[in-house]
């Protein structure tokens, strides 16, 4: 039924006006027509016409007719639900991490959501019936689901962009909506806090999930530890442990290297909101990649124990290369020796020059000689693992050593050491090491009759090997570089040995053809490497190629190439894996590496096993294959979990190994989401009251809370839409018909009593 | 008999007593030992080139009996333009009187030679400040090194630590009681003495002295060769005393 309505534009004290001036009109009229008609007939006549104004001025007021029509929509609502990491911690601060029969944070969300009399009558499902009603999971990015499909879900999500999520869920909700966040609050991503964001166009309620009144942990929750080291150079770190909930309790923290214990300390915890900072340190001692760890263990009723432990890698390098020469006597090869070292600042050296041998005889007091004892002990015995590279130059040890040190030389490059010899009268054979434990070491055979000779001129000349070997590599351009040693100044002593033994890069020859007596030769001993140079005038490859006019540097970077791959540097390797960038689980990698022959080539043809290894899981076999001639390999792998992942290579070529070569990397989630498990229901409230929605604890969500949204939304955005239709009076013909018709019988009545 | 194989057979001696390590000298009896110092010595164009032609020898033998190194008993005499200039990293510079101006040709051969890794010892027999030999070799420095003038050779050099710790330079007559040098970087290439140090080594062919020594007398002769010694052993060694692992030591004795 449509109801009458007055839409007239006309002020009121207007249409007052013209009633007054209307009535006064109708007086008028009536004291007119009482003179000439009697008083029943004045009334008629009056009181018709007064019909006719009233009806004018009721037009005035305009009048009009409006039928409503309501209708009921479906409002559209969004569930977001947090299937971040964090929703797998305890709900309550009354359950332990380590108990069977948990109850997560997400398992709590599930059960309140899915509660009902019946799967068709659970909250959710009438959320579906009354609700256009969206179900999304988010983390690190929305994924809708099906309302029926909350048993899938898992706390899976390696972060919580809570913010930026739910600004992107606002811009996609349609009006008159609602949004509802089941969430612990612990927003990671690159908003944290809700201070800068902008007000919501609709209203957010949100449900916070997870006691932060009673959350109870102890964590790791800062950790500042270099990337790399220095050997032998202690290098510190820094670390902030908090806690919650845990005061008057007294907690062990272990550093360890791998698995071995570095040190330990004790917390005591005094106060409920705990932190402080501690640095520990380290000395390391070997060279390479190493995985370090600091931990507390899970405490009992502490709800995460995922947070008490933190892992980092530290590449160890060395700060310089430590090499000992011993020389038999001053001369010009020491000199030169000394200056190619000593203008090397990767390179510290340590020498000791016998000046004086035990037929010497001195002609003042001990006091006014500046020689020193020769520390035998200190450094055969104590030094020797501190140093890199020994250089026996000209030096017999017979006059000097107990063969014992001799065996500690040996054994110094079976784990890994450098050792090289120079010739001369007191070296090789004619030092007595054809019946040393060096014998077996050196990479030249030694028979105990080979000598030292003066010769004439002897010309140096490069073998296949030599050709591209690191050593004897001083110019990049192959063709460049064997002008270079054509040009080196001839040698004029030479030390015979039986024959080489291992890689002969320069080979001796007085007519200058190849195939002559080894000058040059490297080898391997156990990890260790070795050279032997069978002639004590490397000297002159620098001073005499002065006084030709010629560069002094090609000796001194022979030498330096030499320290260098004898100290076996990461540069100077066959097997090179390249280094690995941090990762996070399930990305996967490239583990790159370089393979080089024997002589220093690279190759495709090489056999290339690859194993990753983490703390916790079994080694993984990495294929991987040649990308190019230049000897670059490529294998991938896809770490699973958060952890320091150590990578192995060993190439080998026709059954040879080429050589192996070792990394690490670090997999882990840049969010950060296990770090700290305390939920942050506050900033859910901030939320709910800046979008005028409201905040809800899980343990309160049931049917009420689902009416209390209804009611919110309502008063917020009514739900049901009313149709209007306006019929104006006065734009009708019927108002118009009456009026004419009042004011022809009038005129009718006027004509039959005279008047007209 | 010479010094050094009485010495041995007397070592050899020893270590039939068990004194000496036996392999001491065990050699292989085929070994040519190599003489791995030739003490050259600078002949030039006018003044007096060789002012003690039998310094080098006994200077040699001293060398020889007090260290271990395998040194040419006779000295080697060299021009500054002959093609072996660079076999011998030691040169010796002596002279009494002015002489002429190198040419442009030992000027950057010298030059080359000392910048690389070369020493240079020169000994002024005369002993004048701004005469004769003294202004040619300050004339020829200055066309080498321009700017790099000599300086005092600090008490505490590593040249006067090569070997023995020398408090006194030593020669035939005390004209200066320090040395002077001429450092390239951290290295010292010139040393400069104008003390005679040949006229106090050499002997004449019955082995006496040639010169008297004044005013220390055997003393002072003997100074010389210690200094004598410690030069070769520092142009050998460079500043190997300078060492770290050398400088307690060091320290120590001299303060005894």
């Amino acid at each position: 039924m449509p109801d009458l309505y007055l839409i007239g534009t006309l002020p009121g004290w207007l249409v007052a006006l013209i009633g007054v001036a209307t009535a006064a009109l109708l007086l008028q009229q009536f004291l007119g027509l009482k003179k000439r008609l009697p008083v029943g007939q004045c009334v008629v006549l009056t009181v018709l016409r007064a019909v006719v104004y009233m009806g004018l001025i009721f037009f005035l007021l305009g009048p009009a007719l409006i039928d409503k029509r309501v209708t009921k929509l479906r409002r559209p609502l969004t569930l977001l639900i947090d299937t971040s990491q964090s929703m797998a911690f305890p709900a309550s601060a009354k359950t332990n991490a380590a108990d069977k029969g948990i109850k997560s944070r997400l398992d709590l969300v599930r059960e309140k959501l899915e509660a009902g009399p019946n799967v068709n009558d659970s909250l959710i499902q009438k959320l579906n019936r009354d609700y256009d009603l969206r179900v999304i999971r988010f983390g690190t990015s929305l994924e809708s689901i099906a309302p029926g499909s909350l048993a899938g879900l898992k706390p899976q999500d390696p972060g919580t962009r809570l913010l930026e999520l739910l600004q992107q869920a606002v811009r996609d909700s349609a009006a008159q909506s609602g949004i509802v966040v089941f969430s612990d609050g612990i927003a990671n991503g690159d908003k944290k806090t809700w201070d800068s964001a902008p007000l919501l166009p609709v209203p957010v309620f949100t449900v916070g999930v997870g006691d932060a009144e009673n959350f109870t942990d102890v964590r790791i929750a800062k950790l500042s530890a270099p990337e790399f080291a220095f050997r032998g150079r202690e290098f510190k770190l820094d670390l902030t442990i908090a806690a919650s909930g845990m005061k008057g309790k007294s907690v062990p923290l272990f550093f360890n290297r791998g698995k071995n214990l570095v040190t330990t300390r004790n917390i005591t915890i005094d106060a409920d909101l705990f932190e402080q900072k501690i640095t520990l340190s380290f000395t390391p001692k070997d060279l390479g990649t190493h995985g370090f760890s600091v931990s507390i263990p899970a405490q009992p009723g502490e709800q995460i124990a995922q947070n008490n432990q933190k892992e980092f890698k530290v590449d160890v390098q060395r700060d310089k290369i430590r090499v000992l020469t011993l020389s038999g006597s001053p001369a010009w090869n020491y000199r030169f020796l000394r200056m190619a070292m000593k203008q090397d600042p990767l390179i510290e050296l340590i020498s000791f020059v016998f000046l004086r041998t035990p037929s010497d005889s001195v002609d003042v007091p001990e006091s006014q000689l500046s020689l020193i004892p020769f520390p035998i002990d200190d450094i055969f015995l104590e030094e020797l693992k501190n140093f890199d590279v020994i250089f026996f130059d000209d030096f017999s040890h017979r006059a000097y050593f107990n063969p014992v040190y001799l065996e500690r030389v040996r054994d110094f490059v079976r784990d890994g050491g450098g050792l090289a010899m120079f010739g001369g009268s007191r070296a090789f054979d004619s030092g007595g090491y054809g019946e040393s434990a060096l014998k077996e070491v050196l990479p030249v055979e030694l028979d105990g009759k080979g000598t030292y000779q003066s010769v004439g001129a002897l010309n140096a000349v490069l073998t296949t090997t030599g050709k591209a070997h690191p050593i004897t590599r001083l110019l990049p351009d192959p063709k460049t570089n064997e002008e270079a040693w054509s040009k080196m100044p001839p040698l004029t002593g030479l030390n015979q040995v039986r024959s080489a033994r291992g890689e002969t890069l320069i080979s001796t020859s007085g007519d200058g053809s190849a195939g002559g007596a080894p000058l040059l030769t490297v080898g391997r001993f156990g990890k260790g490497r070795t050279l032997a140079f069978m002639s004590d005038d490397a000297w002159r490859w620098n001073f005499i190629a002065v006084g030709n006019k010629e560069t002094p540097q090609n000796h001194l970077k022979l030498i330096r190439q030499a320290v260098r791959w004898l100290a076996q540097e990461p540069s100077f390797e066959q097997v090179q894996l390249r280094p690995i960038a941090s990762a996070q689980p399930g990305e996967k990698i490239a583990i790159k590496l370089k393979v080089l022959k024997d002589d220093f080539t690279p190759t495709r043809q090489a056999s290339v096993q690859l194993r990753v290894l983490s703390a916790e899981s079994e080694p993984t076999l990495v294929a991987a294959s040649a990308d190019s001639d230049e000897g670059e390999y490529t294998g991938e792998f896809i770490p699973t979990k958060e952890g320091t992942y150590r990578v192995e290579a060993e190439a080998s070529l026709a059954g040879k190994v080429l050589g192996k070569d070792k990394t690490s990397f670090t997999a882990a989630f840049t969010y950060g989401e296990t770090d700290d498990g305390r939920p942050r229901l506050d900033l859910l409230k901030q939320i709910a009251e800046t979008s005028k929605g409201e905040y809800f604890s899980i343990n309160d969500w049931n049917e009420k809370t689902v009416e209390k949204i209804a009611a919110k939304l309502e008063s917020v955005a009514p739900s049901q839409i009313v149709e209007q239709r306006q019929t104006r009076l006065w734009s009708t013909l019927w108002p118009f018909g009456i009026i004419l018709m009042l004011l022809s019988v009038e005129w009718w009545m006027r004509r039959k009593w005279g008047l007209i | 008999m010479h010094r050094r194989k009485f010495i041995q057979l007397i070592a050899q001696g020893l270590l039939g007593a068990g004194l000496l390590p036996k392999s001491a000298f065990a050699n292989h009896p085929q070994d040519k030992r190599r003489l791995q110092f030739v003490f050259a010595q600078i002949r030039y164009r006018g003044g007096d080139w060789n002012p003690h032609p039998l310094s080098v020898t006994p200077l040699m033998e001293e060398l020889m009996a007090r260290t271990s190194v395998e040194a040419a008993a006779v000295r080697h005499e060299i021009s500054l333009t002959d093609r072996d200039l660079f076999n011998y990293p030691f040169l010796y510079l002596a002279g009494k009187y002015e002489f002429d101006p190198f040419s442009a040709e030992e000027i950057d051969n010298l030059r080359r030679f000392l910048s690389y890794g070369g020493f240079l010892l020169i000994d002024d027999a005369l002993g004048q400040q701004g005469y004769g030999f003294d202004k040619a070799v300050r004339r020829e420095m200055q066309k080498l090194f321009p700017g790099n003038e000599f300086k005092r050779v600090p008490s505490g050099h590593a040249a006067l630590r090569s070997y023995y710790l020398l408090r006194r330079i030593g020669g035939v007559r005390i004209v200066s009681p320090t040395l002077e040098s001429i450092t390239l970087g951290n290295s010292m290439p010139v040393v400069y003495c104008q003390n005679n140090l040949g006229g106090a080594w050499e002997r004449d062919q019955v082995g006496k002295w040639t010169n008297t020594c004044t005013p220390g007398g055997e003393a002072q002769r003997k100074d010389a060769f210690h200094l004598g010694i410690n030069l070769i052993l520092y142009a050998m060694t460079e500043n190997y005393k300078d060492d770290l692992i050398h400088v307690p030591f060091i320290r120590k004795r001299l303060t005894r």
